[in-house]
């Protein structure tokens, strides 16, 4: 039997549709923290005091969805592995604001190489303000090897 | 050196280097402030015994270097956007220095094209990306 990863058949049937949405409200003084931890060191990122207090621009990677693929995706078979994040700021995070991160599978493409073929799959989260306005959007990639045909 | 303005910006430009922090209590503050905590990222031992070669700095931290050297370089930075790709696990309590270049410049618009790297004292890169910042004209 095939362990192939039908491809286009996921992407027909799971692309682009929203599968998770949780809410998230940030705390300054973590917020501060995660900062201050990766070297930042500007007050607008350092200190809740600051007037233009806002989140380090790749805090929106690290919030987590409720679940990491949709309601009825198969299981992949192979070694599976983060490949990858990438984020989009559209507008400043301010902590003690009500969030909204919504999350779709943006992509499912193929890689192959001499140990066989490689399946990415890209998880968009996009994260709005109370008004509806979209702030950030992270992107998480990740790859499963699959198993050579026994 | 730091930059304050696109014109202050060449092609090729090499932003200086930045040394993170990677020791463990640094490492332990952040996992603890993005709800990642996990026994791999803050207990060698723990870590070994998962297979990896040590405890490991997560992703979305390199990730966080990355964006920290940026604003050290042009504190008036915007960044846009920061793709990283995670090629090799850095590894805490292991030196590792953020690299960047200028690889394109928009004067009309502000915004430079950095790439960036994750390297360790064995010069092998674990982790890269590109970033699009915007800076004042």
């Amino acid at each position: 039997m095939s362990n192939a990863i039908d491809v286009e058949a996921l992407r027909e049937a799971y692309l682009n549709e929203v599968f998770d949405e949780v809410e998230v409200t940030l705390d300054a003084e973590e917020t501060a923290a995660y900062a201050a931890s990766c070297g930042e060191v500007s007050p607008c990122f350092t200190d809740p005091s600051d007037p233009d207090f806002q989140a380090p621009p790749t805090l929106p990677a690290s919030i987590h969805p409720s679940r990491q693929r949709p309601k009825g995706f198969p299981k992949v078979v192979g070694l599976g592995m983060d490949a990858g994040k990438a984020v989009h700021c559209h507008r400043p995070i301010r902590p003690g604001v009500k969030l909204t991160a919504k999350t779709h599978m943006h992509d499912i493409y193929t890689k192959t190489g001499r140990s066989g073929r490689m399946v990415f799959f890209v998880n968009r989260m996009e994260i709005f303000d109370p008004e509806g306005q979209l702030l950030a959007s992270a992107d998480t990639s990740s790859v499963v090897r699959e198993r050579p045909e026994e | 050196m730091t930059v304050n303005r696109i014109t202050d910006v060449e092609f090729g430009d090499t932003l200086p280097v930045f040394d993170p922090d990677t020791r463990l209590a640094n490492v332990a503050r952040f996992v603890k402030t993005a709800h990642w905590n996990g026994p791999r990222f803050t207990d060698h031992e723990a870590a070994r015994a998962e297979g990896l070669p040590g405890a490991l700095v997560p992703g979305i931290m390199s990730q966080g270097f990355l964006a920290a050297m940026i604003h050290r370089w042009a504190p008036k930075a915007e960044i846009l956007y920061v793709d990283t790709v995670f090629r090799a696990p850095v590894i805490v309590d292991q030196p590792c220095h953020i690299n960047g270049v200028v690889t394109d410049i928009d004067e009309a618009t502000g915004e430079v094209e950095i790439d960036l790297t994750v390297t360790n004292d064995a010069g092998e890169t674990r982790v890269f990306g590109t970033a699009r910042a915007k800076l004042p004209n």
